[in-house]
């Protein structure tokens, strides 16, 4: 190792540091889950703080052959190229991954905020990036616009899009210069609209914003007049970091106000679906913490979306998902409709999954209608016995075989009648335990609901209506 | 004309009529404009001649197409956008880390330079600076468009996120008679003056005045950008002035027929703009009229006397705002260039086919 430039702060002090750090925000439910990435500078507080000198920070090739003095920046690295030498080389393993402590890194810049351990990054790579960007040097230079930065990654990605990308303006005309675009945006009436709702606040709130943005450039570049971009990737980002750097930011921010409140109005005009479609990466973060932030769901009752038939569902669910503020209803039509508007579905989603999203409003990116699928036939499958098996291949029969011709539909209204009929016979409260357990438990089978489609659906719906689910309701 | 040969004029202004048009080719347009100035010499009537051409103008422009106008002329044109790149780039480091920003902004822009200086402003930095800017109005046109810009200009700044104080000064007669007072310059403020195209309009004899003034006002920086001719130092030569202006607006005409498709309104508004400034310059007599009119221009090395008489110094544009406007010109259709003198710092050039047209420079005291 090298010199004295590294040291980390040993265990006593790691305690010491842990008395200082918040509870960790971001709590795994599930330890089988795959290793979350947690939000920047929030460490895990049982991590070892790392506090490397700018020096070694910046160094890039700390590993140097004996022979040719080459340097690398990895043991690793110049392991391998000792074997050219013929000189003797070894490959550390990677020491036991339970017992090797997590490392947290500070900032060596004393007036940055990521400085104080409770605000560590935890990764090297990400401190190294981190410090140039924000305290080194920009070297890099786009050739069409003349922009610096100071990490060549950075600088690389910029290449690729600059130029290429158009702005909008909400007056609807199309810029491929931002400078036209800028001063275009200042002089257009279709600005005059928006101003409405801001209000004045200090640059104060300004900081706090810009600052939690790690390195999204585009961000930092055009903070408001991103909504009129036809390239939309890189905003999810940004509205997640903003909204994660407090709940009392938003409503306070007003150059925040403007896109929340343009969203809002998305939100709330279902026949605003089309629009939603195309603003699809934007709808999903923004839904999580609006979401997040206001009680009143009165937005996702606007479904033309559901058949009617669908919504006696309701009922039902509802009490499972008990303690719940947000309804069940709610959070399926709201997945429902988000789903609806991603447009590559990808595959079923398992069960607990999706129950387990719904509860806590999170954005999925299941196909709605095997969600549905998945949960209206898992109920029939699971009332008469408890053998769910058995019960999914029936209706697998049911469905999976159906043709949409006339017979197979009174096949399958006769298996319905009788699964709908023992459903409504058993309405005790175990029966809508074991409606839970088995509901989770063939979920937990995987995609157990198998690849019901979406006509499919349709046709129980109407099946539904044909026999009157007025069962339900007791 | 010089020779005051009368019957002389009247065969060669009647021949020019015959030639010329305002619709025609640029030559035709020149020699249809160059030959209502030398008619109004010719009659005396210069003076009266630019006030009911000013008159028109402004009745026939409204908010609408002069924001069309201006807009289309810098997504056509780098001929403003040059000065606005430049100047902007030098003020931002000159001023930076200065949390209250003062600047004086006695230009031609109608704004159209700000917007881009706020978005900047905004996202350079981690502390977003206070921003006031005092608009100096330099013509009667532009006066009652100020009104339809103050709140667009209030508001995008709010949208950018930059606070920001916006005040336009417009009750001068003349430029001349701007004083320290009258801009309200506060102690803590670090102050810039931004002048395009502005400075052309102060009458010749007040000029040193003038820059005193702006030196009075302890700026961090000062910024000017004018077009490169000059019919300052030839004003009492009329043949030499004459060829001088034919000169320049040779080249100003050629640059508008090829930048704007050829049937553009805007084009031939700019052209009707041209026509008013040759009529002042060649047939209007400075002495007996001081309206605030002047149009004389003069070139960068004349200005830069004036100012390094006042005890400038010449501040040079940095790689990176030298490199900003590179950029900026490869954006626009071929024919321009960027030419930075080696002898001495004071400015750079803008080029439209190798003919310097438009120095911009920047100042500290």
């Amino acid at each position: 190792m090298m010199s004295g430039d590294v040291f980390s702060i040993p265990n006593p002090s790691a305690t010491a540091f842990r008395q200082e750090l918040e509870p960790n925000p971001n709590p795994k439910p599930n330890p089988n889950a795959k290793k979350k990435r947690n939000l920047p500078g929030t460490p895990d507080p049982d991590a070892e703080v790392m506090a490397l000198s700018p020096k070694t920070l910046m160094a890039t090739n700390r590993f140097l052959c004996e022979i040719c003095n080459k340097g690398f920046q990895r043991d690793q690295n110049l392991q391998l190229h000792r074997r050219g030498h013929n000189l003797p080389w070894k490959l550390k393993q990677r020491a036991n991954k339970d017992q090797i402590k997590k490392k947290v890194y500070i900032c060596p810049e004393k007036t940055c905020v990521h400085h104080d351990p409770a605000r560590a990054l935890g990764d090297l790579t990400g401190i190294k990036k981190h410090f140039s960007r924000k305290h080194g040097e920009k070297k890099w230079k786009c050739e069409k616009c003349s922009k610096k930065y100071a990490v060549q990654s950075d600088w690389k990605a910029h290449s690729k899009t600059c130029g290429t990308r158009e702005y909008k303006c909400d007056c609807g005309t199309l810029f491929s210069r931002k400078d036209s675009f800028i001063t275009h945006r200042a002089f257009c009436d279709a600005l005059v609209e928006e101003t409405s709702r801001i209000t004045n606040v200090g640059a104060a709130n300004n900081l706090s914003f810009r600052n939690e943005i790690n390195g999204n450039n585009l961000m930092n570049n055009l903070p408001n007049l991103s909504h009129g971009f036809t390239n939309s990737v890189h905003l999810p980002t940004a509205f997640q970091s903003g909204f994660d750097s407090g709940d009392s930011f938003i409503g306070e921010h007003q150059a925040q106000r403007p896109r929340l409140s343009l969203w809002l109005d998305t939100q709330s005009n279902s026949s605003h679906l089309n629009s939603m479609d195309q603003n699809s990466n934007l709808f999903l973060p923004d839904m999580n913490a609006f979401c997040v932030q206001t009680s009143s769901m009165g937005n996702y009752n606007n479904l033309n979306l559901l058949p009617p038939q669908a919504l006696k569902v309701e009922p039902v669910m509802m009490n499972i998902n008990k303690g719940n503020t947000i309804s069940m209803t709610d959070s399926l039509a709201s997945l429902y409709q988000s789903s609806k508007s991603n447009s590559p579905p990808h595959g079923p989603m398992s069960a607990t999954a999706l129950l387990q999203k719904a509860s806590q409003m999170g954005s999925t990116k299941s196909n709605s209608t095997t969600f549905f699928n998945n949960t209206v036939g898992v109920m029939n499958s699971t009332s008469p016995s408890n053998s769910s098996s058995t019960n999914r291949s029936e209706l697998h029969q049911v469905f999976g075989n159906t043709q949409p011709e006339n017979p197979a539909t009174t096949n399958a209204n006769a298996n319905a009648n009788d699964a709908m009929m023992n459903f409504s016979s058993s309405t005790s409260t175990s029966a809508m335990h074991s409606l839970t357990r088995d509901f989770l438990g063939v979920g937990g089978d995987g995609a157990g609901g198998g690849s019901f489609y979406a006509h499919e659906l349709a046709k129980f719906a109407s099946m539904s209506s044909a026999m009157g689910l007025s069962q339900f309701d007791h | 004309m010089a020779e005051k040969d009368s019957n002389k004029i009247h065969h060669l202004l009647w021949m020019l009529n015959e030639l010329s048009s305002p619709y025609g080719d640029c030559d035709q347009k020149l020699a249809s404009y160059f030959l209502q100035a030398l008619f109004c010499k010719a009659t005396d009537s210069g003076h009266r001649c630019y006030k009911t051409l000013i008159s028109i103008a402004e009745k026939s422009h409204s908010f609408d197409s002069i924001r069309k106008l201006i807009l289309k002329f810098q997504e056509v044109s780098p001929w403003t956008t040059f000065g606005h790149v430049a100047s902007n780039g030098a003020m931002l480091e000159a001023l930076e880390g200065e949390p209250k920003l003062h600047i004086i902004d006695i230009s031609n822009t109608l704004c159209t330079q700000w917007p881009t200086f706020l978005e900047a402003l905004a996202t350079r930095n981690d502390d977003t600076p206070h921003l006031k800017l005092t608009i100096v109005v330099t013509t009667s046109i532009v006066k009652s468009v100020m009104k339809e810009i103050a709140p667009r200009m209030e508001k995008f700044a709010r949208l950018m996120g930059v606070p920001f104080e916006f005040n336009v000064m417009s009750g001068l007669n003349r430029l001349g008679e701007l004083t320290k007072e009258s801009l309200g310059v506060k102690e803590d403020e670090a102050v810039a003056v931004n002048c395009i195209g502005a400075l052309r309009r102060v009458d010749v004899e007040e000029r040193k005045g003038i820059v005193q003034m702006i030196k009075s006002l302890r700026p961090k920086v000062v910024t000017i950008v004018e077009e490169e001719a000059d019919f300052s130092s030839l004003r009492n030569d009329f043949v030499d002035c004459f060829e001088e202006c034919l000169r320049f607006y040779t080249i100003y005409f050629d640059m508008l027929e090829e930048s704007f498709p050829p049937t553009s309104n805007e084009k031939l508004m700019l052209e009707k703009e041209c026509s008013r400034s040759i009529v002042r310059v060649l047939a209007c007599d400075d002495e007996i009229d001081h309206g605030g009119y002047s149009e004389r221009r003069e070139k960068g090395t004349q200005w830069s006397q004036r100012l390094q008489e006042s005890c400038f110094s010449p501040v040079s544009y940095s790689e990176d705002v030298v490199d900003d406007v590179k950029a900026l010109l490869k954006r626009y259709r071929a024919g321009w260039s960027l030419s930075i003198p080696t002898t001495d710092d004071s400015g750079i050039y803008l080029r439209w086919k190798d003919q310097p047209v438009i120095w911009g420079s920047v100042w500290k005291p």
